[in-house]
């Protein structure tokens, strides 16, 4: 936990001695979805930071597992203390790297963004296309990917195993704006 | 049918019925009300900050999912679509304690300007580069 802070406050320092490179947001959107024949269940998250960094194309995305909210408390519940245990694993992470930033056009354009996804402390490579606008002041991320539940060690019990899907739809939607300070 | 064959049936239905209702109960358990519960923790923004900054894991197991009434100065006001987002924080500070609004205070903003003095309860989600309230209410 401390060294993710060292190297992000490092991120930072470095990003202001070479002036207006960042793009950030701090109320960033995540939602899930999953569908299963017994029952769809879906939560949002508006709190999502997300930081980019424009002269090399790296982008840091962190999550509070807790920020999630679901319409049914039980589910809240359920989904922080039994599945992704979120006092143990606050949060969710993802480093990657967005390709070619700087030679993208004032439009509308497709981009493959890899990088690794923390989640319930277990680290995944992965590889999704996004939607990406970037202007002079915005750089607008959205898209979705599919996560399977247990890649990240999530144990779903036998008894609600039918209302919880194997595979979770992950959206995003992301309005980057320059930061200054 | 014997009078017992019946009580026996009487009783299995009855008690179906009191299972399938509590399960409904359980199943449809509302959230917590943050403008009617009392906070558990009430202290200024800037302490709430400090606290995080200096040691986040103590702070995520004292905090975390905690009812909190904040007080401090508001240096943001954001309002889109139909969230609102109120950040508190003293100057010269990095952070900040960041409110999300609950649908219902929305009517309120308006009357809110930077600068000013404001007295705000909501749930605690955890710290990234701030502090993060979800659900807010706006006390004063």
């Amino acid at each position: 936990m401390k060294t993710t802070h060292i190297l992000l406050l490092c991120f930072f320092l470095t990003n202001f001695l070479q002036g207006q490179e960042r793009f950030l947001t701090k109320q960033g959107y995540t939602s899930f979805f999953s569908s299963s024949p017994v029952e769809d269940i879906k939560a949002d998250n508006n709190q999502v930071l997300s930081i980019i960094d424009t002269s090399t194309g790296a982008i840091a995305i962190s999550i509070l597992m807790k920020s999630f909210q679901f319409e049914k408390s039980l589910m809240q519940e359920h989904f922080n203390e039994n599945y992704v245990e979120s006092d143990t694993y606050p949060k969710a992470k993802f480093k990657g790297k967005i390709p070619n930033i700087n030679g993208l056009s004032n439009s509308e354009e497709t981009v493959t963004i890899t990088g690794d996804l923390t989640i319930h402390g277990v680290t995944k490579n992965i590889k999704t296309q996004a939607k990406i606008i970037k202007t002079q002041d915005n750089i607008s991320l959205k898209g979705s990917f599919p996560v399977n539940v247990a890649d990240y060690n999530i144990e779903i019990p036998a008894v609600v195993i039918n209302n919880i899907a194997k595979t979770i739809e992950v959206t995003f939607e992301l309005d980057h704006k320059p930061y200054k300070k | 049918m014997s009078k017992k064959i019946k009580n026996i049936i009487l009783a299995i239905i009855l008690g179906i019925t009191g299972i399938i209702i509590i399960v409904n109960i359980v199943y449809n358990k509302p959230h917590i009300s943050v403008s009617e519960a009392s906070p558990d923790i009430t202290l200024v923004s800037q302490k709430l900050l400090n606290d995080f900054e200096n040691n986040e894991f103590e702070s995520n197991s004292k905090y975390l999912d905690k009812i909190i009434e904040v007080n401090g100065t508001i240096s943001e006001i954001n309002v889109s679509e139909n969230k609102g987002i109120i950040t508190l924080s003293d100057e010269g500070s990095m952070g900040g304690v960041i409110c999300h609004l609950s649908p219902e205070e929305h009517t309120k903003i308006a009357s809110l300007k930077k600068g000013q003095n404001i007295k705000i309860k909501g749930i605690c989600t955890g710290y990234l580069m701030d502090v993060i309230l979800v659900k807010c209410i706006i006390i004063n």
